[in-house]
């Protein structure tokens, strides 16, 4: 994108109203678009002054003349605004985190008419009314657990049994029905998590399962960027409803972490970064809430001995796999708890991922630091969209886990890059992501101040 | 004092960034709003000793909420409200640090009176009818705003399917879920005392709402008790429907769809069903408050300027005598147990000659007896046949099933697992036994009364719970 702006040797009239587009606060696009609109009045004007000393009895052909030169204006500065804002598109995140679903495993579970809680009940005389067998037990079980029986029965009997546990466990994730997964997720939540009135569960899932689910939705571990998964009504894959029960299962396991080991570190690990991975989807903004509570509670699943090793197994993993454009920001940005454990996860994510925008150079955040001073805003092949990355990263960095305040060194450091990108760039920069990089760094700047 | 000086300070630059986009709805303009969104986290919620944000601040962010066009600022800004009003609550309880009586001193109020809310300051004075939903487009909500909000997205739940929903009516329902856990908010600490005190119970904003709305000659209570009824069952309903219509499931796997954005179709199920918690929370809040009305009534507490309010649960009543088609889906959704089965019991008692006698304890166990009363109304055969003769044979099935499930929710208890021998003896004094033998003998009454009775599914699923229960622990 290097110079791809750069309109310094075009027709200034032609090139300035577009590049204002971006840059309103400078000067108002409205502004340069009516002074444009001024002079071109007046030169019509004057033509038409000229024309009507000729030819006096004509003045409709000249309305018709103003009116078409007018509009043919109107319609290049629209082309060349949405060339633009197509070359800007990386101002956008958004990732397409699931490609095409598979299909899944079958719901019907063979042996499930069989289970001990409907055979138990056949033998009472009750069941003359039921005329229940084995056959229609499916059907039976499916209404018990739409309607909220089953996880009552389950706390009655202190027991699931291994049939019902898994094909639940199969409805909640596979089913298309969105009553039938969700209440088999509240049916497991509900296991899960019961208190005082321990039950027994016969089959308990593992994380393969889970992670074949996400198989299965089409979730790519290894991620593309794609552009055109943006405007709405895009095609083709997308997450299956039933990721909303997978999240709430992945957060009521990692609750019950002391009762019941399904995860293991490691794999808690992984869970965090699928669920940052989600965030990155524009298709799943209406389930922030749930992400966020999810990935609250995988953080609290770690004790404070195995987070700071996790943290940064974590931070350096995402590092490498989130592409170094805006939706590394969004990576950074989604993990938005505030206790002292997302806090030090943010700021990690985003060192790791300025020390992978610097290949690696860097060794330590001093290093790092002084490579992002000796970057020179003023020179013209400098890349202010980069520019504006590191300056995010950075603040996450230093900002969110209170680190400055131990480090006077850095703190220093950071106020010097600060200023180099507030006070060296000009108002009148119209470079892409000038005005940006400007604004947030002198914006960074107050808040040294007045602390 | 240099906190408030750095706060305005702060509230400056924060709201510098939202400067030239007030009205716009370009992509810068709607990063700006999701950078001043970042912006209050960051210097309210993040760091332990933030600064609590500015009435102009909470302002702001709440008209992105409400103006909001995109699911990208109408979430974050959600959460943030609630976030906010989590961290920096306007009323709480808080140990008076400043009495001179021993440690054991009663928690005291504390009302932040300055802090922001997201209803306008005069509520109360219901005279002064003014026509604000539309001058102020994005600003608090007076009592008529909130009876349009709830109204919207009655009109959403009565005629929309999936297609129609867009991000508007989702922002709407968020709207309103962030409303309500205002009003819960301010409900909550008033009501926390170990003896009600109505004149806490009447300053609470829910109070001054609802005083307001009687108030209002234009405003119509009943309607609006309507219209959340409708709201409640109808998002219940499309969402139960929802994966079964094929048009969706097509989608979901190739064909582009033009009338279903993919992301309003994932938000639809979690918000709509929070939605649906939200106004069941406004149902129970305003009948507690009913309550504790009448309780003060009765104590001569109250005055002549609270008003007559009918209860809430009378007007439910009507609507669910009257308007068969939501009684269904009504039981079927509102799942707070102890309420449910009230509503029900109260259903019950309209058609049964001799409302049993109910000696008013303010403890749970007297909700054992009404239901344990309700089911004896089946023992004999002319009994059933006249409740039959006045509510139809399915619609007593429902209820009794509907009042059973609640029972047992109620009951919290651990029933002694399955072979368990040194429980034995205590089964015959089990209340929850002895709920199940009636409820069982009910339906069999129903039988017998009407010979050709087809026993609904869920009916059938109470059946199985309740011989279960007993097997279990026989």
């Amino acid at each position: 994108m290097d110079g791809s702006l750069d309109f310094e040797f075009e027709d200034p009239l032609l090139s300035s109203p577009v590049v204002t587009k971006k840059r309103k606060k400078v000067i108002g696009l409205d502004d340069l678009l009516s002074d444009y609109y001024k002079e071109k009045s007046k030169l019509v004007e004057r033509e038409s002054i000229q024309e009507k000393a000729k030819k006096a009895y004509n003045s409709d052909d000249d309305v018709n003349t103003k009116e078409a030169s007018l509009s043919e204006v109107i319609d290049q500065c629209q082309n060349q605004m949405k060339e633009i804002s197509g070359e800007e598109d990386m101002s956008m995140w958004g990732m397409r985190v699931f490609g095409n679903q598979k299909v899944p495993p079958p719901l019907a579970f063979p042996g499930l008419g069989s289970c001990a809680l409907l055979q138990f009940f056949m033998k009472n005389e009750l069941n003359s009314l039921f005329e229940l067998d084995s056959d229609k037990g499916d059907l039976f079980l499916e209404g018990l657990l739409a309607n909220g029986w089953l996880s009552k029965l389950a706390f009655i009997c202190g027991h699931v049994e291994k049939s019902m546990a898994v094909w639940t466990f199969n409805l909640m994730l596979y089913s298309s029905k969105e009553e039938l997964r969700t209440s088999a997720c509240d049916f497991w939540c509900a296991i899960l998590s019961s208190k005082d009135e321990p039950v027994l569960i016969d089959w308990l899932p593992s994380y393969l399962e889970l992670k074949g689910a996400l198989e299965i939705y089409g979730f790519e571990y290894k991620f593309s960027f794609n552009r055109d998964s943006l405007p709405a009504g895009s095609n083709c894959g997308g997450p299956p409803q039933n990721i909303r029960s997978w999240v709430r299962f992945v957060a009521a396991c990692s609750h019950v972490r002391n009762k019941l080991s399904i995860l293991s570190t490691s794999e808690a690990e992984e869970l965090v970064e699928v669920i940052i991975f989600l965030f990155l989807d524009h298709q799943l903004h209406g389930l922030a809430v749930l992400l966020y509570e999810c990935m609250q509670s995988l953080i609290s699943y770690f004790t404070e001995k195995e987070w700071k090793n996790s943290c940064n197994k974590i931070a350096k993993s995402l590092a490498c796999r989130v592409p170094r454009d805006l939706n590394c920001l969004r990576a950074v940005e989604c993990i938005s708890g505030y206790d002292t454990c997302s806090k030090q996860l943010r700021s990690s994510v985003a060192y790791q991922i300025l020390l992978v925008c610097f290949d690696n150079k860097a060794t330590d955040e001093e290093e790092i630091m002084r490579l992002l001073i000796a970057i020179n805003v003023k020179e013209k092949g400098c890349d202010l969209f980069k520019m504006y990355i590191y300056l995010v990263l950075a603040e996450n960095w230093l900002l969110v886990n209170q680190m400055l305040e131990h480090k006077p060194v850095i703190n220093e450091m950071w106020g010097l890059y600060l200023r180099n990108c507030s006070c060296q760039i000009s108002s009148t920069d119209l470079r892409s992501f000038a005005s940006k990089v400007r604004n947030k760094a002198s914006y960074l700047l107050q808040g040294t101040v007045t602390k | 004092m240099e906190n408030s000086i750095g706060r305005g300070g702060i509230e400056e630059n924060i709201l510098a960034i939202l400067d030239a986009s007030e009205t716009k709805e370009t992509r810068d303009a709607n990063d700006d709003r999701i950078a001043f969104l970042e912006a209050v986290r960051a210097a309210s919620i993040v760091p332990e000793s933030g600064i609590p944000p500015t009435n102009k601040m909470c302002a702001a962010v709440f008209r992105i909420l409400r103006v909001g066009k995109s699911l990208e600022l109408i979430m974050p800004s959600f959460q943030l409200l609630n976030e906010l009003d989590k961290r920096y609550p306007r009323l709480y309880l808080s140990s008076s640090d400043r009495s001179k009586s021993s440690s054991s001193a009663p928690l005291e109020l504390v009302l932040v009176k300055e802090a922001w809310l997201p209803f306008v300051a005069d509520l109360g004075t219901s005279s002064s009818e003014k026509e604000v939903a539309d001058k102020n487009l994005g600003g608090p909500f007076d009592s008529s705003g909130f009876h349009l909000l709830i109204q919207d997205l009655a009109k959403v739940a009565r005629d929309a399917n999936f297609k129609t929903l867009d991000t508007k009516s989702l922002g709407s329902m968020l709207v309103f879920q962030y409303l309500l856990n205002v009003l819960e908010g301010d409900m909550l600490p008033r009501k926390s005392g170990e003896t009600m005190n109505w004149t806490l119970l009447r300053e609470s904003l829910l109070n001054m709402v609802l005083i307001s709305l009687q108030g209002s000659r234009k405003l119509n209570y009943k309607v609006l008790v309507r219209d959340c009824l409708t709201v409640m069952c109808g998002l219940y309903q499309i969402q139960s429907t929802f994966s079964n219509d094929p048009t969706y499931l097509e989608t979901s796997v190739v064909k582009p769809s033009d009338n279903c954005d993919p992301a309003v179709a994932v938000a639809l199920p979690e918000i709509g069903n929070n939605t649906c918690i939200a106004m069941q929370k406004l149902l129970t809040l305003i009948m507690e408050l009913d309550m504790s009305k009448k309780e003060a009534d009765m104590q001569g507490y109250t005055t002549r300027a609270d008003g007559v309010r009918t209860p809430l649960i009378e007007l439910i009543l009507d609507e669910l005598t009257y308007n068969d088609e939501i009684l269904c889906p009504f039981l079927q959704v509102f799942n707070d147990p102890k309420w449910k089965l009230e509503i029900i019991l109260q259903y019950i008692w309209k058609y049964t000659s001799k409302p049993p006698v109910r000696t008013r304890r303010s403890n749970g166990s007297t909700d054992d007896a009404t239901l344990s009363g309700a089911l004896k109304c089946f023992s004999s055969t002319t009994s059933t046949k006249s409740i039959i003769k006045k509510i139809g044979i399915e619609v007593i099935q429902l209820l009794l099933a509907h009042a059973f499930k609640a029972h047992l929710f109620l009951s919290s208890g651990k029933c002694p697992a399955l072979g368990d021998p040194d429980s034995k003896e205590d089964v015959r004094d089990n209340p929850l036994v002895e709920i199940c033998e009636n409820m069982i003998s009910a339906f069999n009454s129903l039988r017998r009364v009407d010979e050709n009775m087809e026993v609904l599914s869920f009916g059938k699923e109470a059946l199985f719970t309740a011989a279960t229960i007993l097997s279990t622990m026989s």
